[in-house]
């Protein structure tokens, strides 16, 4: 399948400053790739890239098969990271407007918002003006403005900031929608379960550089399984069972402590549980769990557990 | 052009749908009609001043032709209205204001109701005639009257007293010269139409700093609420830079334009129906010699000119307050040439004026004001080529600025302002 976007060896400086550093990667037609990485990665400076709104210091790219996003601005679809509409617009209005802007007639975006709209359950605000809509509603009517024209590459830069739980999940569902209507779909963010639930294929990009390139499944395969235990257990016995690479210890509100083990590549869970049970330790909780996308992100790129946001 | 034409057609129904455009639209008709009709009510209501007028002279000679004169005002209404004395009065001329004192401060009124405006006694005899005024308003008019209409009769007593005999006396008083206008241009009779240029280049030039101004100003704000909306980002991923800064100063250019339109529409029918010579002559005068596509020129040239310049400062601002810091030089430069254009109008060919018409930030107005006075057609080419060089170079300097400015965040110094255009983004 065709590359709907590549970056080959892209740098971004901002003077002494290098936003992106020899970054490399494809998205295919018709998938959703996540351009992960932690606030300041460089996520926001490449996507301008990709639209031609900044160029690249060196490097090339190629987007539907233009050097940048300029010559196919129609065929993209693009919702910005900070979000705006014009205020004292109706969501109709400014969905024919944008949706014109990249061609399409005005009947046809207007059929086209109002049935939108009414999909996303904002029929009854189609004709309210966009100040008077919650920050949620605006930012669903912003999305749809992004792609009422059908865009074959629809480019979301952290789509789900600022939306509550259920907003996040009818977004992903807009996005699997996209996908499977055709449209290739990259979409940044820094919140690793969107991605990890969304994607199929991820980079991560760490200080501007590429940190991993590959399936979700690949990159969670880079993260060591992990054995949880809870209960009245110190660090160093657990740290002492068979298979355990390093030990992250917590407190529990209730008294006692969360011992994480991450577990070397061949060791296996159920010997060191064993061998835990066998030599009395006090666990009140266990757990064996497979490595998250999360886990992985700190893997590859070695950035600090708090330096990453959890998902609402 | 699609673009350009959608992002121009949304700024100017963003405009028009607004309150303040429709009050802005109204605002100049309903003020001047009020204006004109409150003045006019004023003139026509207000009733002549009431005047107490005391002749002590011997023969009296001063009283009645001093009352013939405020009879006789224009259009058939007298001048003021001379009344008997509320009260009887001294014969000592400074005592007379002492017993008026009630009536001239308002404590007490005339028949009527009256105030009484003044009271003026002439005294003296011979050649030693002394008019004492006693009124509280300095500003009155009727003062004049009276000293003019004395002196003269002063004179004529002189010259009468010289053996001139008083027929002579009339037909010298009647005696008055023809003066007439000639047109150096046509060698012909000057008339309003031979004025009309230079009056309409006046107008015309401030017509175009005002245009400049309100419509530079509402683009200003434009921007500033898209850059604060986060709108302008979307705007340039989906259209160019020159597209969307066209698109910007053709929708605002529509909407100032749109009020003008409305505006001269309104001003023509008047003046068609009240004052057809000068409508007519008004026709001539910018139909004749392309002085119209001569303004058109410069009104185009000098509002992109800014208007670009106002767009690309709006870009790098998120508040009003920002801007006014960075717009503080535009507008000290702005105001040069109001500063000059009075100059203009009496004298078009100043040297400092050809100067100023130098200067591109300057020329639009400059020219268009000295264009009464046909300035020499190397120059109109000069300063005409001049400024679309500084158009040009103003419009590219402003789209790289627009974009940097659209895309940045936070605060820009001047430092990182220059920074910024150099490097575009």
């Amino acid at each position: 399948m065709d590359a709907a976007l590549s970056l080959d060896h892209v740098t971004k400086r901002y003077g002494d400053f290098t936003a992106v550093n020899d970054l490399s990667f494809a998205a295919r037609q018709g998938r959703i790739l996540g351009f992960l990485g932690p606030n300041g990665a460089g996520k926001t400076s490449t996507l301008r890239m990709v639209l031609g709104l900044s160029s690249p210091t060196s490097g090339t790219l190629s987007v539907l098969g233009a050097p940048d996003g300029r010559p196919v601005r129609d065929r993209i679809g693009f919702l910005p990271e900070e979000r705006g509409l014009y205020r004292r617009m109706t969501p109709v209005e400014a969905i024919v407007f944008l949706a014109g802007l990249k061609g399409l007639p005005a009947p046809e975006a207007r059929r086209r918002a109002r049935q939108m709209l009414e999909e996303q359950g904002l029929g009854a605000a189609q004709n309210r003006q966009i100040r008077n809509l919650s920050k949620g509603m605006a930012q669903k009517v912003q999305l749809i403005a992004a792609i009422a024209h059908r865009p074959e590459l629809v480019i979301l830069d952290e789509p789900f900031s600022g939306l509550d739980p259920v907003n996040q999940q009818t977004l992903e569902s807009m996005i699997r929608n996209l996908a499977r209507d055709g449209a290739t779909v990259v979409f940044s963010t820094h919140v690793m379960q969107h991605a990890e639930r969304l994607c199929d294929h991820v980079v991560l990009l760490a200080g501007g550089r590429k940190a991993f390139d590959g399936s979700v499944a690949e990159a969670k395969a880079r993260a060591p399984r992990a054995l949880v235990l809870e209960g009245m257990l110190e660090a160093a016995a657990a740290a002492a069972l068979p298979g355990v690479a390093a030990v992250a210890t917590a407190p529990l509100d209730g008294g006692g402590q969360r011992q994480t083990c991450a577990l070397e590549a061949q060791a296996s869970g159920q010997e060191a549980l064993k061998s835990a049970f066998a030599q009395g330790l006090d666990i009140q909780r266990f757990e064996l769990r497979e490595p998250s996308l999360h886990d992985a992100f700190i893997v590859l790129t070695g950035t600090a557990p708090d330096q990453m946001e959890v998902a609402a | 052009m699609r673009r350009l034409i959608k992002i121009a057609a949304r700024e100017y129904i963003a405009y028009v749908r607004t309150v303040g455009f429709w009050l802005s639209m109204l605002a100049l008709p309903l003020g001047m009609g009020l204006v004109l009709g409150a003045s006019g009510y004023m003139e026509a209501s207000a009733p002549a001043p009431a005047l107490v007028l005391i002749d002590q002279t011997p023969g009296q000679t001063f009283g009645p032709l001093v009352a013939r004169k405020f009879s006789d005002g224009p259009g058939g209404r007298p001048r003021a209205d001379i009344v008997d004395p509320p009260v009887a009065l001294p014969s000592d001329p400074r005592a007379i204001g002492a017993a008026l004192k009630p009536w001239l401060t308002g404590d007490l009124k005339l028949e009527g109701k009256r105030k009484l405006a003044a009271a003026f006694v002439i005294h003296g005899q011979g050649e030693a005639i002394a008019i004492d005024v006693w009124t509280d308003n300095p500003l009155l008019s009727s003062t004049e009257t009276v000293r003019t209409v004395v002196s003269g009769q002063m004179e004529r007593s002189r010259l009468e007293a010289a053996g001139v005999s008083p027929a002579l006396l009339l037909e010298a008083a009647a005696l008055k010269p023809t003066v007439t206008d000639f047109s150096p241009k046509t060698s012909e009779k000057a008339s309003l139409l031979n004025r009309l240029p230079g009056v309409i280049g006046f107008g015309a030039a401030m017509l175009l700093w005002s245009v400049i101004f309100t419509g530079a100003g509402i683009l200003l704000n434009g921007v500033i609420e898209e850059k604060s909306s986060k709108v302008l980002e979307v705007l340039l991923s989906s259209a160019t830079v020159p597209e969307i800064l066209f698109g910007k100063i053709l929708g605002v250019a529509g909407v100032t334009f749109t009020v003008l339109g409305v505006w001269g529409t309104v001003g023509t029918i008047l003046m068609n129906v009240f004052a057809p010579d000068v409508a007519g002559d008004v026709g001539k005068v910018l139909m004749g010699g392309g002085l119209i596509f001569y303004f058109a020129f410069y009104l185009a040239a000098g509002y992109l000119m800014y208007a670009s310049i106002f767009t690309a400062i709006g870009a790098f601002c998120e508040t009003t307050r920002e801007a006014q810091t960075l717009l503080g030089p535009i507008m000290i430069l702005l105001t040069i040439p109001v500063i000059f254009l009075s100059q203009a109008l009496r004298r078009p060919d100043t040297p400092a004026l050809e100067i100023m018409s130098w200067i591109p930030l300057f020329t639009p107005f400059m020219m268009t004001a000295r264009a009464a006075s046909g300035p020499p057609l190397w120059q109109v080419l000069g300063t005409g080529i001049l400024m679309l060089a500084t158009v040009a170079l103003v419009v590219w300097i402003a789209g790289r600025a627009f974009r940097a400015g659209a895309l940045s965040t936070g605060k820009v110094d001047f430092k990182g302002l220059v920074a910024r255009l150099r490097g575009g983004e």
